[in-house]
């Protein structure tokens, strides 16, 4: 610390000012929510409560229970299964379960609202079976979109847990079992209980992603909080009850991040050495691996498999009828284009921030750094409501430009970028930079030479995580793109929210092509660490 | 090696310059920006045809009708936007409440669609017709089972129907009917009934209300006619038809809407925008909507698609289009007071 603090500032004073304006315009579309809801006519607050509020609370809270529910055992299971167990294709499977991050929710919902909708082909299959006149599960119910997101979003929760299977120090496991306590008895009373951490972060990404997503309910009209602010925006004249639920979404997500704060600062586990070794996986026997086999191989096919081959099917037909023309190129440049400039945006925005709360860790520089996470809690379609109104009457030359876009885009992915971007700056010890500068280096000439190098890749990673964001992106890219400047996220919604499945299969499966090596990359540096 | 990693920097300026750069430039003049609110496929076509033959480049954004007035209305002066195309004559009624659209100086071509469908001070035009009708799969219902949209209320049908979701047009402009001509309570009564025997069956589009009919998902919906009729168009099998409602004697006639232009107040190249218009109100143009879309063309000339019940013997709903606008208001809140979603 006293030498964080004996290093001469790097920066010029300045910066902090700038930091803390930055800061402040971050925080400018949450302050701005709150105040319309607060704000608004008792009238409208009683008619929301009385006739949709109820419902939709129900609905999001329900939904985010059942995806957490479904991706617990899911992702659990299956991380123990490649953790702790050898079969056949283990090695496959580890970094193949993965993928379904690449799908975006709103190309599984409509792919699964073909396989199972009515008339799908499922349903026929099913119906040869139990008769005509049967159905299963419609994808336009709970189950429905619980299955789909469940399928999208279990790989957060088997990432984390894998991670915590093979970083565990197995001292505590053989002891259990030297104690006499079986493997089952191991497994749940000192294993999982140890890796509650893991699990917990997990299912926190996976409750945050589920509360804010749109592209899967809107596709399977189930009503949420998110969905519900969407409709208020594009259907009404008056942006009160958008705000109102707006509100609502951002305390419910507030709600949930804050449990799990707490749960983390309650069951803090200390491991006082490294593992020693690494834990050893099990042989399976042939019973054992056949069915480790046809779990894994059925999830990776539900969830990743069969929906990338119905894109490429029907990405085939599109090409042959002509689909993909000088129109569709335009597409695929303005979404490059639009996500290119936010990433590099969030990451010139990020430094200043990170880099103050690093070095010099003031009350006021950290909470700048707190301020920028406030976008976490703030979906697309609430960011794009506030961003709307105060552009509007702020810098009305910018409505309606690519710039509110790339602003909403910073706000809302920055903390996933801050999240790689700050413990790089971390990691690099202050005397470094005392000894540059004593060398005589100056403060520009220290962090050109220095410190950039040295923080490079985190950089890179929070760069690429948000500019996949930002191309997958849907809601606020709806709502505030220019005249002309559809992206390819938008075409798959508009295309697949008509039913015209092929026409929209080129564009989600060029956006899963280019997400997949991505999530490789930013995987990669996770993978030798395990 | 380290000058090339300060290349990062370098790189982020050219972005930025760059997309400084690619701000829509005022000056430009063969060039048109159409904010419409009707779905891309209904309207697309006929501006690339226009595109075509004028050479004049068309710039669309297509979005939702109360979304593009929204933004209209927010952007003032400063709008890229030249001309407004929307779904239904209540939203440009009240672009043209809010000053957004500009009368026309002088006479022109656009004359030849009837006064019926058109603003009082011609600052919107009717482009086509369309009846708001209840589609029904032929297996499941006989034509005979209802004749009034306020059948749709009624216990019998419950989760058997599909419907429109609180932000359409549709649904709005034929509330507003409704209220009209029955009053608050019957209209009230309605939307409670609406409500229950949907359930979860709102849709956003029409199109997926006409498939969910199709494929027997519910037995009825309510939409524009034409979605209907492009259906069967090219799935001529489908088990759907259209029952024309309220047609018996004394009742309220089917309700009819347009889609409609008019050019904003703030445009930059009004010109363009008024050869579009008059291309759109040509016969030719006329045409594409009858052939394309399957909705009734307004001008006298042009037939409309010989397989739709004939305008002239449809009993129309007694509300002029010019007051959906002034009747909006009132019906939204009825719509929100009974909760739709």
């Amino acid at each position: 610390m006293n030498q964080a603090a004996a290093v001469k500032p790097a920066f010029p004073d300045s910066l902090s000012l700038a930091a803390l304006a930055v800061a402040g315009l971050l925080c400018l579309p949450l302050a701005y929510v709150a105040y319309m809801a607060l704000t608004a006519n008792a009238a409208i607050w009683s008619r929301l409560w009385t006739t949709r509020i109820p419902e939709l609370l129900f609905n999001t809270t329900a939904l985010a229970l059942g995806v957490a529910a479904g991706t617990l055992v899911l992702g659990v299971s299956l991380a123990w299964l490649v953790a702790r167990r050898e079969f056949p294709g283990r090695q496959i499977w580890e970094w193949a379960l993965v993928l379904p991050l690449a799908i975006p929710t709103y190309v599984l919902a409509y792919i699964y609202s073909h396989l199972l909708g009515t008339g799908g082909p499922v349903e026929s299959a099913w119906q040869v079976l139990a008769g005509p006149g049967s159905h299963l599960l419609s994808p336009h119910s709970y189950a429905g979109v619980t299955l789909v997101m469940t399928l999208d979003t279990f790989p957060f929760v088997y990432l984390l847990a894998r991670a915590a299977f093979l970083n565990l120090n197995v001292s505590y496991e053989e002891v259990a079992r030297a104690c006499g306590a079986s493997r089952a008895g191991t497994l749940f009373r000192i294993t999982l209980p140890l890796m509650r951490p893991a699990i917990v972060a997990g299912l926190s990404l996976v409750i945050l992603y589920v509360v804010s997503d749109f592209g899967a309910v809107s596709l399977l009209r189930y009503q949420t909080l998110t969905y519900a602010v969407y409709q208020q925006i594009t259907g009404r004249y008056d942006p009160t009850a958008a705000s109102i639920l707006s509100l609502l979404l951002v305390v419910v997500a507030l709600i949930f991040l804050v449990a799990e704060r707490w749960f983390r600062q309650r069951s803090r586990f200390f491991q006082t050495t490294g593992r020693y070794r690494a834990p050893a996986r099990r042989q399976c026997g042939p019973l054992a691996a056949t069915l480790a086999t046809v779990y894994t191989t059925g999830v990776f096919a539900a969830s990743f498999g069969v929906p990338a081959c119905m894109l490429a099917m029907w990405s085939v037909s599109a090409v042959s009828s002509g689909a993909v023309d000088a129109r569709f190129f335009g597409f695929v440049w303005n979404s490059a284009f639009l996500s290119g400039l936010a990433a590099t945006c969030a990451v010139l925005i990020g430094l200043p921030l990170a880099y103050l709360a690093s070095r010099r860790p003031s009350r006021v520089n950290l909470l700048c750094l707190q301020a920028a996470y406030a976008g976490y809690v703030l979906p697309g379609p609430v960011g794009a409501l506030a961003l709307l109104a105060i552009v509007s009457h702020l810098a009305p030359f910018w409505y309606g430009t690519a710039a509110v876009l790339v602003i909403a885009y910073v706000v809302h992915f920055l903390p996933a970028g801050l999240q790689s971007m700050e413990p790089a700056l971390q990691q690099v010890t202050p005397n470094l930079e005392e000894a540059s500068r004593s060398l005589g280096f100056g403060t520009a000439a220290t962090l050109r030479r220095v410190t950039l190098p040295l923080v490079q890749s985190g950089f890179i990673a929070a760069w690429v995580l948000m500019f996949l964001q930002s191309m997958k992106e849907l809601p606020a890219t709806l709502l505030l793109r220019p005249v002309g400047f559809d992206t390819l996220a938008v075409r798959v919604w508009l295309e697949a929210s008509e039913e015209y499945y092929q026409l929209a299969a080129p564009s989600a499966l060029l956006i899963v092509i280019i997400t997949i090596p991505a999530i490789l990359l930013l995987l990669s540096k996770d993978w030798r660490a395990a | 090696m380290n000058q090339y990693r300060f290349h990062y920097f370098g790189l982020a300026a050219l972005c930025i310059a760059l997309a400084i750069g690619t701000v829509p430039d005022a000056a430009e003049p063969d060039r048109l920006v159409v904010y419409s609110g009707r779905a891309e496929r209904l309207i697309k076509p006929l501006l690339d045809s226009f595109q075509a033959s004028t050479g004049i480049q068309v710039d669309l954004l297509s979005s939702g009708t109360t979304e593009v007035v929204n933004r209209l209305q927010a952007e003032g002066e400063r709008t890229p936007a030249d001309l407004l195309i929307t779904n239904d004559a209540g939203s440009l009624e009240r672009a043209r409440e809010l000053g957004l659209l500009r009368p026309p100086t002088a006479p022109n071509n656009t004359a030849a669609i009837p006064a019926q469908f058109r603003a009082a001070d011609n600052s919107w035009i009717g482009l086509s017709g369309r009846f708001w009708v209840v589609v029904y799969n032929t297996t499941l219902v006989k034509p005979t089972d209802l004749r009034s949209l306020l059948d749709l209320a009624e216990p019998r049908w419950k989760d058997r129907i599909a419907i429109p979701n609180a932000g359409s047009e549709y649904l709005q402009a034929g509330i507003s009917v409704i209220k009209t001509v029955y009053g608050d309570d019957r209209t009230k009564r309605f939307l409670d009934g609406l409500k229950v025997n949907a359930g979860t069956q709102v849709y956003g589009k029409s199109s997926q209300i006409v498939e969910a009919v199709a494929k027997g998902q519910v037995a009825l919906g309510v939409v524009n006619h034409y979605y209907v009729y492009r259906h069967l168009a090219t799935q001529p099998d489908a088990p759907i038809a259209v029952l024309m409602p309220d047609q018996h004697e004394g009742g309220m006639g089917a309700i009819i809407n347009v889609s409609g232009a008019g050019i904003v107040t703030h445009a930059r190249h009004a010109e363009s925008a008024k050869r579009l218009m008059n291309y759109l109100v040509s016969e030719e143009g006329q045409k594409q909507f009858s052939d394309l879309n399957k909705e009734y063309p307004l001008h006298p000339l042009v037939a409309a698609d010989p397989a739709l019940p004939p305008y002239k013997t449809t009993r129309v709903a007694p509300v002029p289009l010019t007051q959906l606008g002034k009747l909006r208001e009132p019906a939204m809140a009825l719509i929100e007071q009974a909760g739709l979603r």
